[in-house]
């Protein structure tokens, strides 16, 4: 039996998908997908509803992408260039600082296993919370369009790695691959979540001003 | 003439939709008359990508209706297509018919199987 339910509300995960990658000028589209939810949910029930909104949040996604690229292509490359540079500063000083410390206070000859973990898991992780931080960095520079540049520069490092991984496959260093990818992926992801923390807390202050 | 005063399929199709909505098209209108004639899904994204694209062009005009509260408080953004629109959607439809003209699409289809 379809239950409907005239008070349903869009899965927050995808109406947040969504927001994310929205600009001002995409809040006629924000609305008319609440409309039509809606009345979705009012004519067919709100598991209808709820799984046409994530369908509609999941192939909407890549048109506001570029269509929040084209309208301020410029300074979503300044700042994606930026990013980018910053990252050949930025992420070999974690791993220097981990092994300056772990060094000093000779953690090597006490506890082996500590130092083992930290060289190899610990440093990839310092690679991952320099990523956040970068994808905050990002999501500062780039006024409103947080997640369309670091999207950007997420899909410039992939191209980068897809070229490294043809590279080493070819060279018959395919090991070299596997190896590296989870840590990739983890870093593009952290990259992503440090600009969606600034595009979601923005979003709020900018709510919160309005309220008042 | 350039190739870019040729209107693409999904191009064509939304001015079709907006010229046949008069002063109610709109994002959901649009997106529903697409849908419900051709059959086919379309995402509200695809609708207003290609629509921003169609008003660079000056193929269509848009503007902001009041907001209601059962769009969490968001205007509707109500679309109408402009005469460089209306030249443009028949100059395309000349080119199709003029494409088509002497085909016959069946027998094409049978004659390679």
């Amino acid at each position: 039996m379809t239950v409907h339910d005239d008070r349903a509300k869009p899965p927050c995960i995808a109406a947040w998908l969504i927001v994310l990658f929205a600009s001002a000028e995409d809040e006629s589209l924000l609305g008319d997908l609440l409309e039509e939810f809606s009345e979705l949910a009012s004519t067919s029930g709100a598991a209808v509803a709820r799984r046409w909104y994530w369908r509609q949040a999941l192939q909407s996604t890549p048109h506001l992408f570029v269509n929040g690229f084209r309208s301020a292509p410029w300074s979503t490359t300044a700042v994606v260039v930026a990013g980018y540079l910053l990252i050949k500063v930025l992420f070999p000083l974690p791993e220097k600082a981990l092994f300056a410390v772990l060094h000093r206070y000779r953690v090597f000859d006490r506890h082996f296993n500590v130092y083992v973990f930290f060289a190899t898991d610990g440093a990839a992780m310092a690679h991952v919370l320099t990523s956040m931080l970068l994808g905050c960095f990002v999501g500062l520079t780039a006024s409103k369009r947080e997640m369309i540049a670091a999207t950007t520069l997420v899909l410039v490092l992939l191209g980068m790695t897809g070229a490294a991984s043809v590279a080493w496959v070819t060279r018959g260093n395919s090991s070299m691959l596997w190896s590296m990818l989870p840590w990739n992926l983890a870093d593009w992801l952290a990259m992503l979540a440090g600009a969606a923390i600034i595009r979601s807390h923005r979003l709020a202050a900018s709510t919160a001003t309005l309220g008042r | 003439m350039s190739s870019r005063d040729y209107l693409g399929e999904f191009e064509h199709l939304i001015v079709l939709a907006v010229l046949r909505l008069a002063d109610q098209a709109y994002g959901v209108t649009v997106r529903q008359e697409i849908q419900n004639r051709t059959r086919r899904e379309v995402s509200i994204g695809a609708v207003y990508a290609t629509l921003d694209r169609l008003e660079a062009k000056g193929y269509v005009k848009s503007c902001l209706g009041d907001p209601t509260p059962e769009r969490g408080g968001r205007s509707k953004r109500f679309f109408a297509v402009t005469t460089k629109g209306v030249t443009a959607v028949n100059r395309t439809q000349r080119a199709l018919e003029s494409m088509n003209e002497g085909l016959e699409l069946a027998g094409a289809i049978d004659d390679c199987a």
